[in-house]
C-alpha cells in the first residue's frame, strides 16, 4: 500500500520506452509558434496576451541589461506552469515533482546569475553579502550568514518546487484512497473526504501555477541583484 | 475525418505542419496549389459533442446505427472495460471524477467570459486599424472637398478679371476724356487770347482816332469862335434862368 502511493513518482516506462521524454516535451506541443497572421485564433491570442503580461510584470523592475534573460525566464515560466497543471490530470506523471529536474533547473540558473554578477560587477555582487544598515560589530557573522544563504538558494529553489508538488500529489492520492476505501463502509465520511478532495484539487491547481511563478520570480530577483 | 483534420491543421498554426497538411488536403481538389494568399482561418473550430467527441463520428455512424448508435458504442465500451477490469477502479478514479467536475464546471462557467475577452483583444486590434483607415479616408475626403471648392473659386476668377478689365477701361476712358477736356480748354484759352488781342487793337485804334479828331477839332477852334460860343452860351443860360424863375414863381 505504501509503495503504491509512490508509484506515481516513478519515471514512466512502457516496454522500456521512457515516456518521460513525451511528458517533458508536452509544453512544446501545446504552445505553437506565432504565425504570420495578423489576427490569430483564440488560443494563440490568449497565450500571446498572457505571455506579454507576465514578461512585462517580471521584467519591469530589472535593469535593461537583465532583459536579455526575458526569453529564458518566460519560457521557463510556461514550461513549469504547463507541467504542473498537466500533472493535475489523473494517471499523469509530473516531471517537476522529480528532484532531478528541479535541481537541474535551479542549480544551473542560479549559478548562471551569480557568475554573471561576479564577472560584470564583482564589487556590487559581493556587496550583497553585507546588508545595509547593519551594525559594524556584526559584520563578520553577517557575511558568513549571507554567504550560507546565498549557497542555500539553489537548493531552496529546487526543493521548494519538488516538495510542493510531491506533497500535493501525495495528499491527493491519500485522500482519494481514503474516499474509495470508505465508500462501501462509511459513505457519509466518504462524502466529507470527497469534499476535502475537491478542495485539495482546487488548492493543487492554484499551487501548480503559483509555484511556477514563484520559481521564476525568485530567479528574476536574483538576476536583479546581480545584473 | 479529413475535413476535421483540415480544420485542425488550420487551427494548429505551426507553419510547417499546417502548410503540409493543407497541401495534402488540397491534392484532392482540382484547383492549382497556391501558397498565397494565405487561406482564411475558419471562424469556428470543428464541431464537437459533449466537448470531446467530434461530430463526424456521429455522422459516420448515423446511416447504420441511427441517433443512439454512438452512445451505445460508448456505453458498451465503458461497460466492457469495467467488467473485464481492463480499467481498474482505484483511487485515481475518484480523483478523476473530482478534477473532471472542476474542469467542466470551470469551463462552463467562465468559458464564455474568457472567450469574449480574447475576442475583444482581437477586436481592439481591428478597431485600431479601422480607426486609422477611417481617419485617413475622412482626411482624403476632406481634401477632395477642399480641392473642389478651390476649383469653384478658380471659376470665379474670370469674373474678377472682367471686373478688373472694366475698371481699367473706365480709367483709360476717364483719362482720355480729361485730356480731351484739357485740350479743349487750352485751345479755347489761346483763341480767347487772340480775340482779346484783337479787341485791344480795335480799341486802341478807336481811341487813337478819337484823340486825333479831338485834337484836330480843338486846334481848329479860333479864338473868335470861342468867344462867340461862350457869349451864346451865357445868353442861353440867362434865358434859361429867366424861364426857370418864371416857372418857380408860377
Amino acid at each position: 500500500m505504501t509503495l503504491s502511493l509512490f508509484d506515481q513518482f516513478l519515471s514512466p516506462v512502457v516496454c522500456w520506452i521512457p515516456l518521460v521524454a513525451i511528458a517533458i516535451t508536452l509544453p512544446w506541443i501545446l504552445f505553437p509558434n506565432p504565425t504570420t497572421r495578423w489576427l490569430n485564433n483564440r488560443s494563440l491570442t490568449s497565450q500571446n496576451w498572457f505571455l506579454s503580461q507576465a514578461t512585462s510584470q517580471i521584467f519591469s523592475p530589472i535593469n535593461p541589461p537583465g532583459h536579455k534573460w526575458a526569453l529564458l525566464l518566460s519560457s521557463l515560466l510556461i514550461f513549469l506552469a504547463t507541467m504542473n497543471t498537466a500533472g493535475l490530470l489523473p494517471y499523469t506523471f509530473t516531471p517537476t515533482s522529480q528532484l532531478s529536474i528541479n535541481m537541474g533547473l535551479a542549480g544551473a540558473l542560479w549559478m548562471g546569475v551569480v557568475i554573471l554578477g561576479m564577472r560584470t560587477q564583482p564589487t556590487h555582487s559581493l556587496g550583497h553579502l553585507l546588508p545595509e544598515g547593519a551594525p559594524a560589530l556584526l559584520t563578520p557573522i553577517l557575511v558568513i550568514i549571507e554567504t550560507i544563504s546565498l549557497f542555500i538558494r539553489p537548493i531552496a529553489l529546487g526543493v521548494r518546487l519538488t516538495a510542493n508538488l510531491t506533497a500535493g500529489h501525495l495528499l491527493i492520492q491519500l485522500t482519494s484512497t481514503a474516499t474509495l476505501a470508505m465508500l462501501t463502509i462509511m459513505p457519509v465520511t466518504a462524502i466529507f473526504t470527497g469534499i476535502l478532495l475537491f478542495l485539495l484539487a482546487l488548492l493543487e491547481a492554484a499551487v501548480a501555477l503559483i509555484q511556477a511563478y514563484v520559481f521564476v520570480l525568485l530567479l528574476s530577483l536574483y538576476l536583479q541583484e546581480n545584473v | 475525418m479529413l475535413s476535421r483534420l483540415q480544420a485542425i491543421s488550420v487551427k494548429v498554426t505551426d507553419p510547417f505542419v499546417s502548410l503540409s497538411l493543407v497541401q495534402a488536403s488540397r491534392s484532392l481538389q482540382t484547383s492549382s496549389q497556391r501558397l498565397a494568399p494565405v487561406p482564411p482561418l475558419p471562424d469556428h473550430g470543428g464541431k464537437v459533442r459533449h466537448g470531446l467527441i467530434p461530430e463526424e463520428l456521429f455522422e459516420f455512424l448515423y446511416p447504420k446505427t441511427g441517433v443512439t448508435g454512438p452512445y451505445m458504442l460508448g456505453t458498451g465500451l465503458i461497460v466492457y472495460l469495467l467488467s473485464k477490469e481492463l480499467y481498474v477502479i482505484n483511487h485515481e478514479t475518484i480523483y478523476a471524477i473530482c478534477i473532471g467536475t472542476i474542469i467542466v464546471y470551470g469551463v462552463k462557467k467562465y468559458g464564455a467570459t474568457v472567450a469574449a475577452f480574447i475576442d475583444s483583444i482581437n477586436e481592439e486590434k481591428v478597431a485600431k486599424a479601422q480607426a486609422a483607415k477611417d481617419s485617413h479616408i475622412s482626411f482624403l475626403t476632406e481634401a477632395i472637398e477642399n480641392e473642389k471648392k478651390e476649383q469653384w473659386r478658380v471659376e470665379g476668377r474670370g469674373m474678377l478679371f472682367d471686373a478688373k478689365r472694366n475698371n481699367v477701361a473706365m480709367l483709360l476712358e476717364t483719362n482720355y476724356r480729361e485730356r480731351q477736356h484739357m485740350v479743349t480748354n487750352e485751345v479755347k484759352r489761346r483763341l480767347d487770347y487772340q480775340i482779346a488781342l484783337q479787341h485791344l487793337n480795335r480799341r486802341l485804334q478807336q481811341e487813337h482816332m478819337i484823340n486825333w479828331v479831338e485834337k484836330n477839332v480843338i486846334s481848329s477852334i479860333t479864338p473868335q469862335q470861342e468867344k462867340e460860343s461862350i457869349a451864346k452860351c451865357i445868353a442861353d443860360l440867362k434865358v434859361l434862368a429867366k424861364t426857370t424863375q418864371a416857372k418857380a414863381a408860377a
